[in-house]
This record gives C-alpha cells, structure tokens and sequence, in this order.
C-alpha cells in the first residue's frame, strides 16, 4: 500500500468510457470513480457490459472513448504506470494447471516486482490470509473450483496494490465457500479500493460500501444502498397475512390510497395468504393500513413493513432504464 | 529486465519439464542419427565428395519441418486457449518481454538439440578409431553448421511463435507453422527453378531467388563462408515477425 502522502483522491476513475463493436455498443458514456480503501459492488444483469468495462480498466481492451485512470495513472497512456498499482482476478480465473499452488505465487510475486529476499515472506502471508497454506504443494490442476478462486484471490493481494479488480469472484462455489471468499473481501476494506463484478446481489450487498449498477451498457444507478433504496423505491411495501381474497384487500387498500398496488405472494396455509401491498409515496404507513384491513372487516394476522432488498433496487432500476428507452 | 529474466527462467523450467520436449528431443535425434548412419555408410562403401555431417545439414529442412512446429505450437496458442496469457498480461510483464522470454526459450532449445548432434560424429570416430576419416569430426563443418542453424532458427522460432500468436489451437498453430516453413525454405529453390532464361520478363527474381535459396546459406556456412545478406535477412526476418508476435498478443483477448 502506497504512503497516504502519495494516495490520489480516487484509486479507480472511469470517466466517459465508451467501447463499441463496429455498431454495437458494449459499454458507453460510463463514469465513476472508486475511493481508496472503499469496496464498490459492480451489478448488471449478463451482457450489461460489467466484463467489458473491467477488461478496459486491466489495460487488456481499449476504449473507444473516454478515459479510465488507476491510482492516478492512464491506463491508456501509462498502462506499465497503471499496472504497477492494479491486480486483475478475471472471471473463471484462468490458471496454469501444472503448476504448483506455491510455485505459481511465486511466479506472479517475481513477476509483479515483489522485491526478490521477501518473495516467500510475502506468498506466505496471502497464503495464510486465503486459507491455502494445506494446498501450498497441491498442483493447481488438483485444486477444487472454490480454492482455485482462492489461489486468484491470492495472486491478487500479493504485490500490495491500491486497486482491486474481481470478476465474479464467487461464480460457481458452494455456499461455504462464498462465506470464505466473503470474509477474506471484507477484511480488505480500507486497505486497498476493490471493485467486484457480480451479479449475486446478496453477496455485494453484504460487503460492499456501494454498488453501481449497469443495464445495457450504461450506468442506471450508482451510490449507496440506503440512498439508492431512498431513490428508487422511496415508499416501503408492506407484507401483509390475511384470510381473504387478493381482491378484497385491493379494494381496502384503494381506500386508503387510490394509487395502491396488490400482488399475491404465496398460500401460509389454513386459508392464509401472505400479500404483498405497495402505496406511493406519502401513504399511510404500517398503522394505518393494518386499521383499514380491520374496518374492511378482513381477517389480518400480520402486517409488517418490508425495508427493500438490493435485489429491489436493482430490479427498480433496471425496469426504469427499460421504461425510459422504451419512451 | 528482471521481468524478462523471471519469465526466461519459468519458460526455459516448462520447457525442459515437458514430456514433448523430451520427445521431439528424441524424435530429432533418431532422425538425424538415422540420416548419419546412412551417410557413414555411403562414405564408407565409395569415396564421397562430403563428409557424413555436411549431408545431415543438407537434409536439415526434415527436422525443421517435423520437430521445430512441435516446439513452439504451444506457446501462446495454448496459454490463450486457457487464458493465461491474458491474466500475465495485466501484470507489469510487457508484451515484449513475454515474446522474448519464449523466443530465447525455444530458440535456445533449438540450439541444444542440434549441438546434441555433434555426438554421432563423434561416436562413429570413436567407433572407426584409427581408420576413422578426420573429416567426420571436422570442426569448420560442425560449426559452420551449427552457427548456420542458430542464426536462420531465429526466423525459424519466430515464425512459430507469430503462427501460435495467431490461433487457440496447438494443432493448427503446428500445421501453420509447418506451413511457412516450408515456403520459406523451398520458395529459393523454386525461384531458381524457373525458367526465366526462356522468360524474359521473369528475370529479375533471379536475384531474389539467390537470396532466399536456405541450402545456399547453409553450404556457404558449412564452408566458413561468412556472407552477411542471408544474416541480415535471418535477422530483420527475426525482428518483423516477434514484432508482429507481439502486436497480435497485445491485440488478443
């Protein structure tokens, strides 16, 4: 980690990045930036550009347009500069199968210009950190999906750089090992800047500062997730369990609010539903829509405000891109 | 450098821990043991105007078309199959110096396995003793020869590596290079076998033809003719195609 004397306000910035295909469009017009120390989550439905802007970043595809700096350096300009600062875990993390785990971060060390007498020092302290210390003499070729994403991971952290960048780097492992890979991300907050490409919602929800998210190309909606909870999905929905038809709690929500929405969510059982009811902005809260059940005369066993998930945020600002193209 | 040298050090460790370097190593040398047998032979039956090691650097194209696609099909064509060659390349390592690690590495490979030749000369003297002809051993030969085949496998090596740069596929990056290596080494003579005596206006590849022609080259280093146009060509042809090779793995994603 760089002095925090030489540390440039932004470790990542991406400003007006375009890249085009002959005429389609991957990724266009993206800006951002990511602070030093900060995990930023990288979210976009598959195709939406998420790889295609993490390649131009890495220095591995050139931009059409625009401009795209690691720790202060152009990645275009100075892609050696650039480098120097950067660690890139590309998705699927291709690794040389007949190498040894130890050998092979050995290798990346030398080649990363890890200083020569601390070579070891250094392979063995990202090994402890990654949990490969009883993998250390395992060739690659023998390793499970979960570890070799840990030997990427490692790879990553060996030569102390200022950014981060991981594509998927949870894609295809079972749930412990995402809780290892979890753990191992969030111990690296305020350390060095980490921008995670994914498109499993819980897992950047659970550790990332913020998230940007990408729908065809372009940045929908990027900050944290209370703001962006706030922005997109400003009236909470309501979760309510009652002994009646949809129709019926329809009509006593209407009656609140005429803007009201219904929907279904499952049966709970014993002629139980469970409902989902969403009131615009400014509607009467939990309290109020339990008192309208009541005085409807239906039969409520629950009301319960629903705070929204990223998964609802990222669904709301998908469906607002799409309804803007559409016009 | 200290990249250059890590990445020289890890290729020439692959290399030499690969089952088909020990293979082609093996292959090249029953070939041209085969090749040198057949010549002692010949010699020793009648009086010839070559000795045994002139006519297995005669017959060098055989080993050059079989054994050196072999060696350099998997150089990038297998790491960008796996998609090795992209993670190395968002590390501080250099096209440039990746390209340069390989070219040493197989080039320098090239160079053992044909000074690894210089055992049957020596076997057939050590076997013939004192009746052995001391031509068989004789170091202008052998080393014009050698240094012959150092200098034009840098064409050789790089026109492998530019074929393997192209493609994600050993067997095809093998049957390009073959390929190429084949035009270049038969284009001279195919040149020269014009008739461009009866065709006027073929006459001015007469000297392109002469510059190409690879056993000329090879005859006239045999001989301790130093001419500098073929080292130049070897060397710019070197140049032009490790450029190339690293354009196109810049290129690759």
């Amino acid at each position: 980690m760089p002095d925090a004397a030489d540390q440039p306000s932004q470790a990542l910035e991406a400003i007006g990045l375009t890249k085009r295909y002959g005429r389609l469009t991957a990724v266009e017009d993206l800006s951002f930036s990511v602070a030093p120390g900060e995990i930023v989550g990288f979210l976009g439905p598959n195709g939406a550009g998420k790889s295609t802007t993490l390649r131009i970043l890495a220095g591995r595809l050139l931009a059409s347009s625009g401009r795209a700096t690691v720790w202060g350096e152009s990645v275009a300009l100075n892609p050696a500069g650039a480098k120097r600062h950067l660690a890139y875990m590309p998705e699927n993390n291709p690794l040389p199968e007949d190498l040894r785990v130890r050998e092979y971060l050995e290798l990346r060390a030398r080649i990363k210009g890890v200083d020569e007498d601390t070579v070891g020092l250094r392979v063995d302290q990202v090994m402890h950190d990654c949990d490969l210390r009883d993998r250390a003499t395992m060739l690659i070729a023998h390793l499970s999906k979960g570890f070799r994403q840990r030997v990427g991971i490692a790879d990553a952290l060996l030569a102390h750089p200022s950014v981060i960048l991981l594509d998927e780097p949870t894609i295809g492992l079972d749930p412990h090992q995402i809780l290892g890979i979890r753990d191992l991300l969030r111990s690296l907050r305020g350390k060095m800047a980490v921008l995670i490409s994914s498109h499993i919602l819980p897992e950047v929800e659970q550790v990332c500062d913020r998230v940007i998210i990408l729908n065809r190309g372009r940045i929908v909606a990027q900050g944290r997730t209370e703001d962006l909870r706030r922005e997109l999905l400003p009236a909470p929905a309501h979760h309510v369990v009652a002994a009646c038809a949809l129709a019926e709690l329809a009509t006593a929500a209407r009656a609140l609010d005429a803007a009201a929405s219904c929907r279904e969510l499952g049966d709970e059982g014993a002629g139980w539903r469970r409902f989902e009811v969403a009131l615009p902005p400014g509607s009467p809260a939990r309290d109020r829509l339990l008192a309208g059940c009541v005085s409807a005369g239906l039969r409520v066993r629950e009301v319960a405000e629903v705070s929204a998930g990223l998964e609802d945020i990222f669904l709301a600002a998908t469906r607002r891109d799409t309804q803007e193209a559409r016009g | 450098m200290r990249t250059f040298r890590v990445l020289l050090a890890h290729e020439l460790r692959s290399a030499w821990l690969s089952w088909t370097t020990w293979a082609s190593w093996a292959l090249f040398l029953s070939l041209l043991g085969t090749i040198h047998w057949y010549a002692v032979l010949a010699c020793s039956r009648t009086p010839m105007p070559w000795t045994p090691a002139e006519a297995v650097f005669r017959w060098f194209p055989l080993p050059l078309l079989c054994i050196l696609p072999l060696l350099t099909m998997r150089t990038f064509a297998e790491e960008r199959r796996s998609g090795t060659l992209g993670a190395l390349l968002t590390t501080p390592a250099s096209a440039w110096s990746v390209v340069a690690a390989k070219f040493v590495c197989i080039w320098s490979t090239w160079v053992v396995f044909w000074a690894s030749f210089a055992i049957f000369p020596a076997i057939a003297g050590q076997a013939l003793g004192d009746s052995a002809d001391p031509r068989l051993l004789d170091p202008v030969t052998l080393g014009g020869g050698v240094a012959f085949i150092a200098l034009s496998g840098m064409l050789h090596v790089a026109i492998g590596l530019l074929c393997s740069s192209r493609t994600r596929s050993p067997g095809l990056a093998a049957l390009m290079t073959f390929i190429g290596l084949l035009v270049l080494t038969v284009s001279g003579g195919l040149l020269d076998a014009l008739p461009s005596d009866g065709w006027e206006w073929l006459g001015w590849l007469k000297q392109p033809a002469d510059h190409l022609r690879t056993v000329g080259h090879l005859e006239d280093f045999a001989s301790g003719i130093v001419d500098t146009r073929p080292i130049v060509l070897y060397l710019t042809g070197c140049g032009l195609c490790l450029g190339l090779t690293v354009i196109n793995i810049e290129a690759a994603d």
